[in-house]
């Protein structure tokens, strides 16, 4: 198939340098894609240096007719993120997609079944197979970039990329290496060790019956030899020839003429039907020895009409004792004596489009392959009754030099790989019923050997080949063949050792191919934590694994962060490749009173495994984080606090009781002593007012507050009798201050407006809630009550 | 879509720090085994494929960290899980005495699952602490296979994983099968209703 367009070859080849090889191309492709809808797009693999790579190619006419015509679409190295894949098409039988997976990109072409898709996609994963052995340098891909049209610039040549591929299929069981090809074609390497030669006979027989009714025993042909045969691949044409058997394709005869088959095959052994095709009024039966048919695997078939009314009709069996399979072609090629052409063109078609769906091979790509039929080919240039004298004279060897297969075979137009033996028997066309004598009737048809049977492939001997003149009631003779075939036959008990070292092999690799990191560290500690002091510890994921690693820290169930709001990962997700490391920062910074900090944080690996991280250290206990009420029941600073004289603070049992905390009077203290350099002092007083465990103006009150803003006396109420004591108190504490501080609004620049707008943007007394109206809402509080 | 298996299951192995989980996985995966001691510090899994009456099994196999402080994390990994490995430690009293609390995590956290007890280190007699027979009738009692391991020796290990999968194995074709006759009997009521719906017409 190859060589139909090896024209086109020629032309691809030219875009490249002569060493970067074109290995195979694939014409007619459209791109899925709702940009595109033509199909002058052509897929090239190209090959440097054991490397490949695919191209894409956007032809200027559905056949280029020179260099000019291509230009680069995309490039797409075929290297360890490379993977292809087929979808077939809902509503079409003909088509199929081709998916194309790289590291960044994926790219889905819409294909024609066929050989030369078949051929095209084995040599991609061959490709593909051969770059997992030698890992692939694509420098020389570099200068097509620059080619690429500007649409696909930037979509992949793996290095410059920072996106990592999806692994996550491996999870499912499935991955970027395709399992199930690289499956077949290491047992395919693997087969001489797993199968042995056996000799099979095989009987192959056809006949046109002329559309006549089963009425006499087949014995005649089917046991023609003494010993019984181990196969019999039997075809028919002609069986029905009524309109109902073309429209509906369904005819009673098919039933018929099978009963006689079975009841007509060698009486020395039983025989079980492995498969049976029909197709209009052609039919081809495979029956084997039944001693044998346990054996028999991956059975399919396919009809492929070609032609009007059905006329011609063709199909195949596969049938596997043996891997690879062998196939049984039975055809009837299109009538009449200048129609050689025709049969020609059916021959090509029907290798076209064969397929068989349970196991897609092309017919040349079956190790032995019988192909029987009426084929229909005449003898030329003799008249009717030049041939009957010859064939009187049994002068065979000129007749058959006017044989129209013969002459087409020569010349490589027909069954140009297969043989035929000698053939000794006088022509099987065309007969009166019911007699040995060559039709008499006013056409007067010149006899012919239309039915014929030829072979293809290695070890097939053929031991006789014959037709049976005393089968008299169709106008064809019966024809067949015995053959002696070498048949690789699987040892079970091989074959299965072999398949499961290469599964277990496969399970190594793809193990192997899992993402694999360590980390330096899998408890990170901290020195004692201090109110807003961060400190940072690093931790290293080195990738040891052989694809890269996908990272990221994932929340733990029930959890709605993948860590706690006191640390900060950065950064909490990545890509490593290869051979290299990524820090990781963990920042843990201390906002709230928390005796210690410790979290398991899971670092999980894209289709991998999941690490756990222990983040561990005790903290430090601060006045910024207390209650407003502890802190009124301490005369010390916190620092000098026994856990026990805390304790009672917290829990209002200390002896001592102030009216404000003392870091907040030490502080409006220092303020109000030395006015104009306090910067600092200032900036502690607000945070302290922010972080204190409990607000000044409590959470609960916070929607009363902001429902009361524009009312001075509900305002006033709020505070005086639904504000707790000690809150009180630093609320008004904090308004007188700032009230103080608004008689000197001359000096300082405040007024009663933006003072207590200040002071309440850094959260006096409403935190937490959303900035905009609640936080103008507390100050409106403030300014009316401290006017 | 290629797939080179008929079966896709996932399997948990679980039981106290340092019974030997890893070791088992890695004996059953790669055939090896290293004397020295990593303690898994999350959760890892190991691929490998299987024959089981002519099917291919692909199992994915996790190894979870045994250590009590990741026991409410691991415990999230249950999920989706078809069959789990409990592993004690022959000589480690305590890992046994332990399997009651993981086979109480594995009804929390899975619905219907199989399970096997496995006690590992059944290689040096004289430090057997925990008596196969004491095992056995616990076991028995559980209602669950017993197997006693050695992944250093590799005594038992394959035969432990093949029983495991085999039973989920049985398990899947067993519920296929119940299905079908399920649909069955929904395509037997149809057929009934077929007539009364004709009925209704005339």
């Amino acid at each position: 198939m190859l060589a139909v367009h090896q024209d086109v070859i020629n032309i691809v080849q030219a875009k490249f340098l002569s060493a970067e090889i074109v290995k195979s191309i694939h014409l007619n492709v459209s791109a899925l894609d709702e940009t595109y809808n033509d199909d002058n797009r052509i897929l090239a693999l190209v090959e440097y240096n054991k490397t490949f790579a695919l191209f894409v190619l956007i032809s200027a006419r559905k056949k280029p007719i020179s260099i000019s015509d291509l230009c680069i679409e995309t490039v797409i190295p075929i290297d360890e993120y490379f993977s292809c894949d087929t979808e077939p098409i809902e509503e079409s039988q003909s088509h199929i997609i081709f998916i194309i997976t790289s590291k960044k990109i994926k790219l889905q072409f819409k294909i024609e079944i066929g050989i030369e898709s078949s051929n095209f996609a084995s040599e991609v994963i061959r490709s593909k197979e051969v770059s997992l052995y030698n890992p692939p340098v694509f420098v020389w891909l570099d200068k097509y970039i620059g080619t690429m049209s500007q649409l696909n610039r930037n979509s992949d040549l793996g290095e410059q990329s920072d996106t990592p591929i999806i692994r996550q299929r491996i999870t499912q069981g499935t991955t970027a290496i395709n399992r199930e090809s690289m499956l077949k074609y290491q047992l395919k390497l693997k087969e001489p060790e797993f199968t042995e030669k056996q000799e099979f006979t095989i009987f192959v027989g056809t006949w046109n019956v002329n559309g006549q009714p089963p009425s006499v025993s087949l014995r005649p042909w089917l046991c023609y030899d003494e010993s019984p045969p181990d196969l019999y691949a039997i075809g028919f044409q002609e069986i029905d020839l009524s309109k109902e058997a073309f429209l509906f394709n369904d005819t009673p005869r098919e039933a018929e003429w099978q009963k006689y088959v079975m009841e007509g095959m060698h009486p020395k052994a039983k025989y079980r039907l492995v498969a049976l095709a029909r197709l209009v009024g052609m039919q081809l039966a495979v029956m084997i020895n039944s001693q044998h048919y346990p054996y028999v695997k991956n059975v399919s078939y396919d009809t492929v009409g070609t032609g009007l009314l059905g006329k011609m009709a063709v199909w195949q069996f596969g049938w596997s004792y043996i891997t690879p399979p062998s196939a049984s072609v039975n055809c009837h090629l299109a009538a009449h004596v200048e129609e050689f052409e025709r049969r020609n063109q059916d021959y090509k078609d029907i290798n076209a489009r064969m397929n068989f769906k349970r196991n897609p091979i092309a017919i040349k790509d079956h190790e032995q392959v019988y192909w029987l039929g009426d084929l229909n080919y005449r003898i030329t240039d003799l008249t009717t009754s030049q041939v009957k004298t010859l064939v009187a004279r049994k002068e065979l060897n000129k007749l058959l030099k006017a044989d129209q297969l013969n002459q087409q075979k020569e010349r490589g137009n027909v069954l140009l790989d297969y043989t035929e033996g000698d053939i000794k028997f006088q022509p099987t066309y065309k007969y009166d019923l019911n007699t040995d004598i060559f039709d008499t009737s006013e056409k007067a048809r010149p006899p012919a050997w239309t039915d014929r049977i030829l072979w293809r492939g290695k070890g097939i001997y053929q031991v006789e080949y014959r037709s049976h003149m005393d089968m008299r009631i169709s106008d064809h003779k019966p024809v067949s063949s015995l053959f002696k075939s070498e048949i690789s036959v699987v040892d079970p008990l091989k074959f299965r050792k072999i398949h499961e070292d290469l599964l277990k092999k496969m399970d190594k690799y793809e193990n192997e191919y899992l993402p694999q990191v360590t980390v330096d560290q899998t408890e990170v500690k901290y020195d004692l934590v201090k109110f807003r002091e961060p400190q940072t510890r690093e931790i290293i994921i080195a990738n040891t694994g052989m694809v890269p690693a996908e990272f990221e820290f994932i929340k733990k169930l029930d959890e709605t962060s993948y860590c706690k709001d006191w640390l900060r990962i950065i950064p909490y997700c990545g890509s490593i490749n290869p051979g290299e490391t990524c820090e990781v920062k963990f920042e843990v910074t201390l906002e709230t009173s928390l005796q210690n900090i410790y979290d398991i944080l899971v670092l999980h690996l894209k289709g991998g495994k999941d690490m756990f991280i222990t983040v561990s250290g005790d903290c430090q206990r601060s006045c910024f984080t207390s209650s407003i009420a502890a802190l009124c029941r301490i005369n010390v600073p916190i620092m000098q606090l026994s856990e026990e004289e805390w304790r009672l603070a917290e829990n209002n049992e200390s002896g001592v009781l102030y009216s404000v905390p003392r870091e907040i009077w030490l502080m409006v203290d220092h303020l109000y002593r030395y006015a104009g350099t306090v910067q600092a002092v200032a900036e502690s007083l607000l945070l302290f007012l922010s972080y204190t465990k409990d607000p000044v103006i409590p959470f609960e009150l916070h929607d009363t507050c902001i429902a009361a803003a524009s009312n001075f006396q509900n305002c006033r109420q709020i505070i005086l009798q639904r504000v707790p004591d000690l809150h009180r108190n630093v609320f008004l504490y904090i308004c007188m201050f700032l009230q103080e501080l608004s008689k000197y609004s001359n000096d300082n620049g405040y007024d009663a407006r933006t003072l207590p707008l200040y002071s309440v943007t850094s959260c006096s007394g409403i935190r937490y809630v959303t900035r905009s109206r609640k936080t103008a809402g507390a100050s409106r509080i403030l300014s009316i009550i401290s006017s | 879509m290629a797939r080179d298996y008929d079966h896709l299951f996932k399997l948990l192995i679980i039981g106290d720090s340092g019974v030997g989980k890893s070791s088992l996985l890695l004996r059953f995966s790669d055939n090896t085994f290293t004397g020295s001691y990593i303690t898994t510090i999350g959760v890892d899994f190991k691929i490998k494929t299987v024959h089981i009456n002519g099917q291919k099994v692909k199992l994915q196999i996790w190894d979870t960290a045994g250590q009590e402080r990741f026991r409410t994390i691991t415990s999230t990994y249950y999920r989706g899980t078809h069959g789990v490995i409990v592993v004690y430690d022959v000589t480690n009293g305590e890992s046994f005495a332990n399997v009651k609390r993981w086979l109480h995590e594995i009804e929390q956290n899975c619905d219907l699952v199989n399970k096997v007890l496995v006690g590992n280190k059944n290689d040096t007699p004289e430090r057997k602490v925990v008596l196969t027979e004491d095992a056995q009738r616990f076991a028995d009692t559980m209602n669950i296979q017993l197997f006693e391991t050695s992944a250093k020796d590799n005594i038992n290990v394959e035969e432990m994983f093949m029983a495991i999968t085999r039973l989920v194995l049985d398990s899947k074709l067993e519920m296929m099968k119940r299905q079908n006759v399920t649909q069955n009997d929904t395509v037997n009521l149809k057929q009934k209703n077929k007539p009364g719906k004709k009925n209704k017409c005339c």
